[in-house]
């Protein structure tokens, strides 16, 4: 890659250039910090326990509206026989809940729905509760939209599924709390209705041995975790606008590539291959939920993600090797590196079925995870153990690589004062761009692991604070894309191939006349 | 409505179960005023009743929003927005807790706000020492309350975490805020019109912490006009060595054994949701109770 700009750019205009980008960088970050809410919102919603007459499983059991269900209460014991089967209990939860006397509806700028419940469970003496006890939960979910009826609930999902619940007791005395795990329910990829209606029975089956072992549950709690469309508006825009700066930048970059007398070089071709998957990052494909019902977006942006994430581990490999300065003439085949880039393959592959399993059966069934039966803990386990070892290796060949450019690059520098000039500026040029790249690339790694473990140590310490002007967890996310998009335009600037001539060159073409 | 009075019960119910064993036992008056003429002293009692019962209307109102059936819940943090169905979908709603404090904020306080009093009176010590005392019960419902997050980044990873608060169910309020009684500090009302510790080799009392200006009264007599039921009549347990030992529930008067056979349920195997299945057993035991 003889000859790019960074080489042949002036300190002044690099240091403008760098300023720039210092800016929009700063921005990207007010941006979240400003004006993005927080990225995702929760709404706690206790269950109420209706009462199904018929033991109709057919039926849509609501708290608000016409025909609501009768509730019951089940504080009360029957000590001579069974009353009340505990399969006629429905725990229902409306989604969302009411506010300032004002019914609410979901919008679809809210993206996605988590479902997550929370058992209150009381200690007796008489029926104590293992560690872990599995739970039957036949769920339903259905919804309905603005306009609708009341009663007219359409179905959407439905399941049996089983869940371990892990609960713990410290002071063991009569009508105290369990303190118990969160059961992960339901993960919804849109939200393209405006209500929804989540019917909730532990049915009790003595031949099956289903919720035998359950303790007295006094109460369910659903958390229903959204995005915020405030955040969603923030990070779509945030999308569009960088879109056509990377597709701007890649066509000017490869229309200088192709000017070129050469054939273009493989690390032009990775940088072409990087901008690419950015675009593709970039393309607000989120847009289109709002008209829509697109399940399969979460596992789109997993993809989407997973396929930039694979493009910028193999550039930054592939940089490496280039910059060896072993061989004279550049080694110019994707073919080489087949053994370098095994490590990064084989992870996104792993990452790529885990995502599979867990969200692509979740497309069919909502309630379904991989982590809660014990061979899917394990198959789970194993693909991302495979995937954390491939990132392992992955990071030792490239920290090994870069070890080796900087023996060389001593080695060279040593040299220096008694090559030919053409080769000096070669060689120092090499240098000088690999210098700055792992300067840059250093930096924003940095600053993207010190911001995501500020990030999770101030989200898990509870703010009370009224007056909060800045909201960081978003200001994290839109700081650190934004940061990604211009590290990458940069990348793509700095090392197009420049127009310039070299100095030495011309020199020759000077002492020839 | 409903939330403040299932709150109160909620509370009264909660202290008696706290004091069950000690000779003041959280005897509710049949009047309007609860606690009788408790309420006239600033004792150590006084002070719990006013921080559970704050606690009880916090705690309820937050728990009835989340049901959905009080659908006056107040959705943002700060006032309430003009257009509350564009704000709801922009950033989504505050915690319920949060809006259970406030609404607390509001109704309990103001009853002590009604009347001002002279700047270093009796008076005022006895408001300011109310006012703290709620705050205490209050911040008791938020202390206790945990913070559970859940991780849902990219393929569940925890590039974003969501975290939200799990209301504590009353009776680990109730334990706390009993233990803010047992070490409750005494102060007194300076010239000022400001509340300070009465023994300075005392730690000063935080927000969380309850405060007293009168010394308990005795509760081994029955002084109706001070609230005090005596401890005539009580049950006590004849081995312990504790507050509800003979020995100190009776205050040294001694205590009458009876002999009483009764019919209990035994072995219970309890089944979800509603039934309990036992044996009857029949017991012969002796019940001690105060002279």
């Amino acid at each position: 890659m003889p000859g790019s700009v960074l080489e042949n750019l002036s300190g002044k205009k690099l240091a403008v250039l760098v300023v720039l980008f210092l800016i929009c960088q700063i921005i990207c970050f007010l941006i979240g910090g400003l004006i993005a809410p927080k990225p995702s919102s929760t709404d706690t919603i206790l269950a109420t326990k209706c009462l199904d007459k018929t033991n109709n499983t057919a039926e849509w059991f609501y708290i608000r509206g016409e025909n609501k269900c009768s509730t019951m209460n089940i504080n009360v014991f029957s000590y001579e026989k069974y009353e009340r089967i505990a399969n006629q209990i429905v725990f229902s939860f409306q989604m969302p809940t009411p506010r300032d006397n004002i019914i609410l509806d979901y919008s679809r700028w809210q993206q996605n729905l988590i479902g997550i419940l929370q058992l209150d469970i009381s200690y007796h003496p008489e029926n104590e509760m293992k560690n872990r006890t599995v739970l039957t939960i036949d769920a339903k979910l259905g919804y309905r939209n603005q306009g609708d009826k009341d009663d007219d609930w359409k179905y959407y999902a439905s399941s049996v599924e089983q869940r371990n619940l892990d609960c713990i007791l410290e002071h063991k005395k009569d009508g105290y709390p369990y303190n118990c795990s969160f059961i992960p329910l339901f993960e919804l990829g849109s939200l393209h209705h405006d209500f929804y209606l989540l019917n909730i029975r532990l049915p009790v089956d003595n031949e099956k041995g289903m919720n035998l072992e359950l303790g007295k549950v006094d109460d369910m709690w659903l958390v229903a975790i959204n995005q915020t469309g405030g955040f969603t508006k923030v990070w779509m825009s945030l999308k569009s606008i960088f879109f056509p700066f990377i597709v701007g930048i890649l066509i000017w970059f490869w229309k200088r590539v192709h000017g070129l007398q050469r054939k273009p070089l493989l690390l032009e071709y990775m940088l072409l291959f990087l901008g690419t998957a950015l675009t593709f990052l970039n393309l607000p494909l989120e847009l289109l939920t709002l008209f829509y019902e697109l399940p399969f977006m979460l596992l789109l942006a997993d993809i989407r993600q997973g396929i930039f994430y694979a493009a910028l581990l193999s550039f930054w490999l592939i940089f490496a090797a280039e910059h060896l300065m072993v061989r004279e003439t550049q080694e110019n085949q994707f073919k080489t590196y087949w053994k370098h880039l095994s490590g990064v393959a084989i992870g996104c592959i792993a990452l790529f079925i885990f995502d599979l399993c867990e969200r692509g059966v979740q497309l069919r069934n909502p309630f379904y995870s991989i982590w809660v039966t014990d061979i899917g803990t394990k198959i789970a386990m194993g693909f991302l153990i495979v995937g954390g070892i491939s990132v392992g290796v992955y990071f030792l060949v490239l920290c090994w690589l870069i070890w080796q450019v900087f023996c060389n690059m001593r080695a060279k520098r040593a040299n220096l004062p008694v090559m030919s000039q053409a080769r000096r500026l070669h060689y120092s040029g090499i240098i000088y761009r690999f210098n700055f790249l792992m300067l840059t690339t250093l930096i924003c790694a940095a600053l993207t692991l010190i911001a995501f473990t500020l990030g999770q140590v101030s989200e898990g310490q509870w703010k009370w604070d009224e007056h909060q002007y800045l909201e960081y967890t978003s200001a994290f996310f839109t700081g650190v894309y934004g940061m990604w998009n211009i590290y990458i335009f940069a990348l793509i600037i700095l090392y197009a191939p420049s127009h310039k001539q070299w100095p030495s060159q011309i020199g020759i073409l000077f002492f020839i006349y | 409505m409903q939330g403040v009075a299932h709150g109160a019960a909620l509370a009264i119910s909660e202290c008696q179960y706290q004091f069950r064993h000690r000779r003041w036992n959280c005897s509710t008056m049949h009047d309007t005023s609860v606690f009788g003429p408790l309420n006239l002293i600033g004792s150590r009692e006084t002070a719990f009743t006013h921080a559970i019962a704050s606690a009880g209307v916090a705690h309820s109102i937050a728990r009835s929003c989340r049901d959905g059936q009080l659908s006056s819940c107040s959705c943002s943090r700060a006032s309430r927005p003009r257009d509350l169905h564009a704000e709801w979908i922009w950033g989504g709603c505050g915690d319920n807790l949060e809006y259970g404090y406030k609404f607390t904020q509001g109704f309990v306080d103001v009853r002590e706000r009604e009347i001002r009093y002279q700047r270093g009176s009796r008076e005022q010590g006895r408001t300011l020492m109310n006012l703290h005392n709620n705050e205490a019960g209050r911040r008791a419902v938020i202390k206790m309350s945990r913070v559970t997050c859940k991780c849902h980044g990219v393929s569940g990873s925890c590039s974003l975490i969501t975290c939200w608060q799990q209301l504590p169910t009353f009776r680990e309020i109730g334990d706390y805020i009993r233990d803010k009684y047992d070490g409750a500090s005494e102060v007194k009302v300076n010239k000022r019109g400001r509340l300070q510790i009465r023994d300075p080799r005392f730690n000063l009392p935080s927000a969380n912490d309850l405060i007293y200006i009168d010394d308990s009264p005795n509760y081994c007599v029955q002084n109706i006009s001070i609230g005090s039921l005596g401890t005539q009549g009580r049950i006590c347990n004849r081995t312990s060595h504790g507050m509800d030992g003979c020995n100190l529930m009776c205050c040294g008067r001694g205590y009458n054994t009876q002999k009483v056979n009764i019919k209990e349920r035994c072995e219970c195997k309890f089944h979800w949701c509603c039934y309990v299945k036992c044996k009857i057993c029949t017991q012969t035991v002796d019940i001690h109770s105060c002279k």
